[in-house]
């Protein structure tokens, strides 16, 4: 019998479910990969695991007993700790402080110091854990923080060990060593949830993988007798979209043009000599799993952040150190990934988030003056036109469902008709109707000659809608294809590992 | 106070309509009085004299002219510090921008060669251009060198009063005064009174119709909208195409230029030289900034919260003298009301 079972595990959010019917089974002293595109549930799965979040329904049984988590520290009771991918730990102190905080070995009212760094060096020697435990964790470097997490679960007589996507901040020699230390820490009877959506690192570390794709375990494989192209295939799974109409369109004059542009973001370069270029009537997909610099490429071509070098223009027009508002009235408009924190103002009514924009122009204001009125009509148009469903103009959009909110903001940038389209995630977290609502919208912007970026990491949604498409991977482009030339298979694999399958 | 109060005052800020805003208002009011009560009887007053003596002070008789009369400088201060806080920008520099504002427009109305008539008005534009050039400073100094504007505001109240109290210790000393003042403006280049017989002065027009503009460009312009809706969501104006920066600057000149004029009307109108701390004793510029947030930067519930701290502070005064009881309780009333407040938007936040 399995050591852990996740088991029938459900978990609903509003108009998403997330887990849908869940089953995950792990044998003792084994690394497990969970694996699944963003959004496919298994954060949410693991968050569950760890007593983060409350299952609707379904339970967890580990060694033969069912568990009740009703938080994070009931799992750790339990033996169940979580690396989270944003470390936990004291800065200003020390490696053993860190270690034994909260469970101190205590002299009465005092912590025993010295038992305590005894303590955490011996158990560093057991597992083979290179660390200096008087180190203050603001001088170590990220891998070896990773390992005093490791540690620290350790020191809590850890049985299940998750590592929610532990690899993303390390360089490839501290991979290699988190790797060996999982399998020593497999052999001497730990158990170890790898969450990962690498398919190389599941590949190399794991004995089994669990791959989820959109709530449902969607294979069970055994690593030995798996490959890339088949987990793969259980990841992005065939489009269950319907086919969308595509008329033939021939490209257009270049209205975007990226040329070797960089982007630093919080200390490290996000962007590397990413050029392409957009044509009216034509989508360009940027394909990629999300981190790999989309985000700040998208970002700089905006102007919310900086470019550290190279050019963007936008038609003849060089914009490149050009504030937001010009980038816009040169041409560019914008469905931000973010719609709650960036494309809207969640306090503002719909009125209000609908004008901006179209605030300083008629019809809604002549020589600077607003008219409520014509600010009314305005948003009324658009919410009829798009369908939104929303009891009135003046309604705060905080209250609007995701799609809603998604439409609403879709409907303002489209009303900018201008010549570029960036669109970035613009289904994601939206419900089946509206995502061929928006699918259907940006094909007829494409066909009325719009220039589209769409920046998504959904093969399906990529594959579907672009013309041609790029792939970024640890920010730089990867490959280019046309789409008669893309598969879901030559995609993934640039997607993952930023080559072609071997 | 800083971060605290830009979320309190972010809070405040969707108050969902006039009705429930004005209900909280009063409940928080109420609270605010019962907490004075409460303390009135520790010290074994009768609470009811209190609040009489405390009401009549602020509107019986004559005493509704010294409500009006400080309300000018509290109304004033208010709308400087909404201005900016409408974006999520606090200002607390104001003390700054007021004396230094004061101390521009009593050298002009003293020193300048030219007539008396020309030299009020002159005295007024660079009192409130040497207020507006300061804030503006600070300013700068956050677009261009990244310094906090919390800080950088509130830091450079102390140089602004330590340059203006030099200038009326030795160059521009009235020697026979005993505290250091500049001397005396001639009549000529004063302010004149509104209504004989009361502390009112034309400079209660001037910020009466400032305060109306800034309600009116609040409401009814596209400048006014992109500061809304930067208060709402900072990263959405960015988005949307509103120059941040530039938006920085204006409102931070904006509101100095309101605190300087302030300071302005305060020489010209009232006190006729710039004396040494007496523009900033009266703590004006904390009064209208609890305003500014107990309205969340909202301008015409600024002006009606510092019309209401006016009256209550009058009231004060009176109460000290008639039931001596210290109008130190003014202040702890003020804060009590913004803490009520603002805890009630947690707890209901919370619950929902």
């Amino acid at each position: 019998m399995a050591y852990l079972e996740m088991i029938e595990i459900l978990k609903r959010f509003p108009g998403v479910l997330a887990n849908d019917r869940v089953n995950l089974s792990v044998e003792r002293g084994t690394v497990h990969a969970v694996m699944g595109e963003n959004g496919a549930g298994k954060s949410t799965l693991m968050a569950i695991l760890c007593g983060l979040q409350a299952a609707d329904d379904g339970h967890v049984r580990l060694a033969g007993g069912t568990l009740l988590l009703r938080s994070p520290l009931d799992a750790i009771d339990q033996g169940i700790n979580m690396v989270h991918q944003s470390f936990k730990l004291f800065d200003s102190l020390t490696v053993w402080e860190n270690v034994v905080y909260q469970r101190e070995p205590t002299w009465g009212p005092f912590i025993h110091a010295r038992r305590a760094r005894q303590e955490v060096t011996r158990l560093a020697a057991e597992h083979d854990l290179a660390i200096d435990p008087d180190a203050r964790v603001a001088a170590l470097p990220v891998g070896v923080r990773q390992r005093l997490e490791i540690l620290k679960a350790l020191y809590r007589r850890t049985r299940v060990l998750v590592l929610d996507e532990p690899t993303a901040v390390l360089t490839p020699p501290e991979v290699a060593s988190l790797f060996q230390v999982m399998r020593r820490l497999a052999a001497a009877g730990c158990t170890v949830l790898l969450v990962t959506h690498k398919l190389d690192e599941a590949l190399s570390v794991s004995d089994r993988i669990t791959v989820l794709r959109a709530g449902r375990v969607s294979a069970e494989l055994v690593t030995a007798n798996t490959g890339p192209a088949e987990i793969i295939q259980a990841m992005t799974g065939r489009s269950s979209l319907r086919p969308v109409n595509r008329s033939q369109v021939t490209p257009g004059a270049v209205a975007l043009a990226v040329n070797r542009l960089s982007v630093d973001a919080a200390g490290h370069r996000a962007v590397t000599n990413v050029s392409l270029e957009g044509r009216g009537g034509e989508i360009v997909g940027i394909a990629g799993v999300a981190g790999n610099g989309q985000s700040e490429l998208i970002e700089a071509i905006m102007g919310l952040q900086a470019a550290a070098t190279g050019s963007i223009q936008v038609g003849s027009r060089d914009v490149t150190r050009r504030s937001v508002a010009e980038r816009r009235r040169a041409g560019l408009s914008y469905i931000a990934e973010d719609r709650a924190r960036t494309a809207s103002a969640a306090a503002a009514s719909a009125t209000d988030n609908l004008a901006m924009g179209f605030h300083a122009r008629a019809p809604i204001a002549r020589r600077g003056l607003m008219s409520r009125a014509a600010m009314r009509l305005w948003a009324r148009r658009l919410i009829d036109a798009f369908d939104i469903r929303i009891r009135s103009e003046t309604e705060l959009v905080g209250r609007l469902s995701g799609g809603n909110l998604q439409k609403l903001v879709i409907a303002r940038e489209l009303a900018h008709q201008a010549p570029v389209l960036i669109a970035e995630q613009p289904t994601r977290g939206v419900d089946v109707g509206a995502i061929e609502f928006i699918h259907a919208e940006l094909i007829a912007e494409r066909d009325r000659g719009r220039a589209i970026l769409l920046v998504s990491a959904e093969l399906s949604e990529i594959l579907a809608l672009s013309d041609r498409i790029v792939v970024m991977y640890r920010g730089a482009v990867a490959a280019q294809f046309r789409r008669e030339e893309a598969s879901e298979v030559a995609l993934g694999a640039y997607m993952m590992r930023g080559r072609a399958l071997s | 106070m800083s971060s605290a109060s830009v979320a309190i005052s972010m809070r405040l800020a969707p108050w969902l309509g006039p009705l429930r805003s004005m209900l909280r208002l009063g409940g928080s009011l109420l609270l605010g009085f019962a907490a004075c009560a409460g303390i009135a009887l520790c010290v074994g007053i009768d609470p009811r004299l209190m609040l009489s003596a405390w009401l009549k002070g602020a509107v019986e008789g004559p005493q509704v002219f010294e409500t009006v009369a400080r309300s000018m400088p509290l109304v004033g201060m208010a709308v400087a510090a909404a201005v900016p806080l409408r974006a999520g920008i606090v200002n607390l520099g104001a003390d700054g921008q007021l004396v230094l504002g004061g101390c521009a427009a009593a050298i002009v109305a003293l020193y300048l060669p030219v007539p008396a008539a020309v030299r009020l008005p002159m005295a007024l534009v660079l009192g409130a251009t040497a207020g507006g050039a300061y804030g503006m400073l600070a300013a700068l100094g956050e677009l261009y060198a990244r310094v906090p504007l919390l800080l950088s505001t509130w830091l450079l109240t102390y140089p602004a009063k330590g340059l203006c109290g030099y200038l009326v210790r030795a160059p521009l000393r009235d020697p026979i005064t005993a505290w250091p003042s500049s001397y005396r403006i001639e009549p000529a280049a004063r302010l004149p009174q509104l209504l004989h017989g009361t502390p009112l002065n034309d400079g209660l027009i001037i910020i009466a119709v400032l305060a109306m503009l800034v309600v009116l460009l609040d409401r009814y312009t596209a400048v006014g909208y992109e500061i809304r809706m930067r208060g709402l969501n900072q990263r959405f104006a960015l988005y949307g195409g509103v120059a941040l920066g530039r938006q920085t600057l204006w409102l931070m000149a904006a509101s100095g230029a309101l605190a300087g004029l302030v300071g302005a009307i305060m020489v010209l109108g009232s006190q006729y030289r710039f004396t040494d701390g007496a523009l900033t004793a009266p703590q004006y510029s904390w009064s209208g900034m609890l305003a500014a947030l107990l309205a969340g930067g909202e301008p015409l519930g600024a002006v009606v919260a510092a019309i209401l701290f006016a009256a209550l502070q009058t009231g004060g005064f009176a109460m000290e003298r008639s039931v001596e009881i210290p109008r130190v309780l003014t202040m702890v009333l003020e804060s009590m009301v913004i803490l009520f407040l603002a805890m009630r938007g947690a707890t209901w936040r919370r619950l929902r």
